[in-house]
């Protein structure tokens, strides 16, 4: 049995590696621009369908540029949609981000229809390696690899930057940063970007491990919603500590309740809320109060 | 010169304007009250027949139902949308989840007006709606469902059901996997098809000598099965029997492949789409299965063939066993409402239950006691190296082989659960 809790351990810990992919960039934009984006999960979508698309017109080195290509999107939508959100009524942004992640997936649904595509890891990446009771497949490695990679690059670009620190000090009093005469608004459009590439990075990502239907954005959102919310809302260490907590959680529910397996990061959340109503890293902002 | 308009002259209303208006209006008012009463008339001669359709548009499940969908569809077209000679069309409501699946068949009923319904992707869905044609009093063709309950112990007289259900599809599975070995392992979906599959694959596994060596129950929708299969790995079972359905199996069987246990331990599931296949991708496909209908079965019938061919000529894509379904889901609803030369709920009922299809050498048609549609299954492995993108099925046989061996493996009314009511 203990041999069996190992192996679920560190599988519930490779796990939630994905999960904090997914998470990351929807705590970054409500940290940074207090929206939060209910059209993540069509982000991810995106992702994998454009990973899908050019995988199959130019191999998998092509199919790196889903990540940018989406936040490219992010870009176009921030400028055209977001922008107008800020310092609005939160509803707002609740409505139109939902209603922009029903119009991607029914864009999805027409272009590539409701049922799922194919999609397979690249050959190198197929195989697994054992330690012990340990088994560990080589693709999620490779996720785990990336997002720390990834989680490091954009700590560092927040922390050392000049660009970094600006976006660090607009998000909490624009206003004083507007002043300074640094134009905010495309600094925004980045960071919205940004979080839109991590989305589409996810959905790369997960695509060789998941279904590709239109409708994965729904496998995505709820649990980005609960790592974020658990972490705290905006909170960029919360999120990876809590995206591992619901792995890990998610993987012993399954060996020892698994009726309960998806209901168990509720309940991790509502654990959590109870004895912290910010969640684990939540801080009080005043621009948000 | 410009003239200079007043309000007051130009748009003054003498007596003689307003008397000369009053007889037109008149005169029109009389017109249509007598020679417009048969316009009228003709007019709701004229107004469409509207059938309903629940497919889901979203959820685990929408990837079957657009198949579902556009084979209920092309059922309408190929009459070109005429029913008892006047124009016909079809409603066609979403099934989010059960609630969901209620509501959009009350509003077919109450807001649309709709004849017949048929639709319920997955066995909760259909039992929803079931409990609705029941109250209406409204024809529905279940065309997808498995559960067992929706012609056993949940049966009325308004629901018909196409897909064989549980315990007979897993009658003709359960051998095959016997044969491989008799330490079985479920892993089956949290809701009624899923919880069927376990109750007959237990039953017959521990019947026969077996052992259940684990048995989970995965929520719908479930993004990762990694924790899942290395439970399954550490049993060691001989045969994984699955009951998870649509894009939940897909994503297991991408899993499945990822973690080695390919080729490893043989997977085997009942009632599986094409679509859950092509999703997965030759290099994870995998299994043991039964399937309700193959477009390239060089035994389907000429009308089956030339609907497999319309499909693809306007799909650009062959016709999956799910377009089959709604295609003869459909097709029987609106053969019994051409057969009643009515649409009356009553009669469209007594002509569903006289309805009969000839597939080669037996008469596919619902049972009087259940309303239960008997057919034969196929039983499918996967192609060891699959080169075209649509054809991952290798199909083994097409069970039951005599019609009397068809009769026993659905069951008599002795033996069914359903207490059929009245009209």
């Amino acid at each position: 049995m203990l041999d069996m809790i190992l192996s679920q351990a560190v599988n519930g810990l490779v796990l939630g590696f994905l999960y904090v992919l997914i998470a990351i960039g929807l705590s970054i934009i409500f940290g940074m621009l207090g929206i939060v984006n209910f059209a993540h999960g069509a982000f991810f979508a995106i992702g994998a369908y454009l990973a899908f698309s050019l995988n199959r017109q130019f191999g998998w080195g092509a199919a790196l540029l889903a990540p940018i290509l989406t936040g490219l999107i992010g870009v176009v939508v921030e400028l055209v949609l977001i922008r107008w959100l800020y310092g609005k009524e939160p509803l707002i942004g609740l409505i139109l981000t939902f209603a922009l992640a029903l119009f991607v997936e029914a864009i999805l649904r027409l272009v590539f229809g409701g049922a799922p595509v194919p999609f397979a890891a690249p050959k190198f990446l197929a195989g697994f390696a054992e330690y012990g009771p340990i088994l560990i497949t080589k693709y999620r490695m490779f996720v785990l690899v990336v997002t720390v990679f990834v989680l490091i690059a954009f700590w560092a670009f927040l922390a050392y930057t000049p660009y970094g620190r600006i976006i660090r000090a607009g998000s909490r009093d624009p206003e004083m940063v507007g002043l300074l005469g640094i134009n905010l608004p495309v600094v925004f459009s980045g960071v919205f970007g940004i979080g839109c590439l991590l989305a589409g990075l996810g959905g790369m990502l997960a695509a060789p491990l998941w279904t590709v239907t239109p409708s994965m954005a729904a496998g995505a959102i709820m649990p980005a919603f609960v790592i974020v919310t658990i972490g705290g809302l905006g909170s960029y260490a919360g999120a990876i500590i809590a995206g591992l907590l619901v792995g890990l959680t998610t993987a012993m529910t399954i060996q020892f309740q698994p009726e309960w397996a998806g209901a168990a990061m509720y309940i991790l959340m509502a654990i959590i809320l109870l004895v912290r109503p910010r969640g684990l890293f939540g801080e009080k902002w005043e621009r948000f109060e | 010169m410009t003239r200079k308009r007043t309000p007051s002259k130009d748009y003054h209303v003498d007596r003689r304007c307003l008397l000369l208006g009053s007889a037109g209006f008149a005169t029109v008012g009389l017109g249509a009250s007598s020679l417009g009463m048969p316009y009228i008339g003709n007019a709701a001669a004229a107004e469409p027949i509207k059938i309903g359709m629940i497919w889901a548009k979203t959820g685990s499940i929408v990837d079957q139902a657009e198949y579902l969908a556009q084979g209920g569809l092309l059922a309408l077209e190929q009459r070109n949308n005429m029913l008892l000679g006047r124009p016909a069309e079809i409603v066609w409501l979403d099934e989010p989840n059960p609630q969901g699946a209620q509501q959009s068949a009350e509003r077919l009923v109450g807001e649309h007006k709709v004849i017949g319904i048929v639709g319920g992707a997955l066995s909760s869905f259909a039992l929803a709606i079931s409990s609705v044609a029941k109250k209406a009093k409204i024809p529905y063709i279940a065309a997808n469902a498995a559960t067992g309950d929706l012609t056993g112990k949940s049966c009325n007289k308004y629901t018909f059901r196409l897909q064989p259900p549980v315990d007979v599809h897993a009658r003709i599975l359960a051998p095959y996997c016997a044969s491989i070995g008799k330490k079985w392992y479920l892993l089956t979906a949290s809701y009624a098809f899923g919880q069927d599959i376990k109750k007959a694959f237990s039953e017959y596994i521990l019947a026969n000598g077996g052992t259940v060596v684990g048995a989970d129950e995965v929520p719908v929708g479930t993004p990762d099965y990694s924790s899942f299969i290395l439970k399954i790995r550490a049993a060691k079972p001989d045969v994984v029997i699955g009951g998870i359905a649509a894009s939940d199996l897909t994503t297991f069987l991408k899993q499945w492949n990822e973690l080695g246990m390919k080729g490893k331990i043989p997977f085997a599931e009942i009632s599986v789409g094409n679509t859950d296949l092509w999703g997965v991708g030759p290099e994870a496909a995998d299994g043991l299965y039964t399937i309700t209908w193959w477009f390239k079965n060089p035994n389907n019938p000429p009308e089956e063939q030339a609907m497999a061919a319309t499909y693809e000529k306007k799909y650009n894509r062959p016709a999956a066993d799910k377009a089959w379904m709604g295609w003869l889901g459909m097709k029987s609803l609106l053969d019994a409402i051409e057969m009643a030369k009515a649409t009356e709920p009553a009669a469209i009922v007594q002509a569903l239950e006289a309805w009969k299809y000839r597939r080669g050498d037996i008469d596919v048609g619902y049972r009087a006691f259940d309303h239960q549609m008997t057919n034969r299954i196929l039983v499918a492995g996967i192609h060891p190296k699959i080169t075209d993108k649509w054809d991952y099925f290798d199909v083994k046989e097409q069970l039951p082989q005599t019609p009397d061996d068809i009769a026993k493996a659905f069951g008599s009314q002795a033996d069914s659960a359903c207490k059929m009511d009245a009209l």
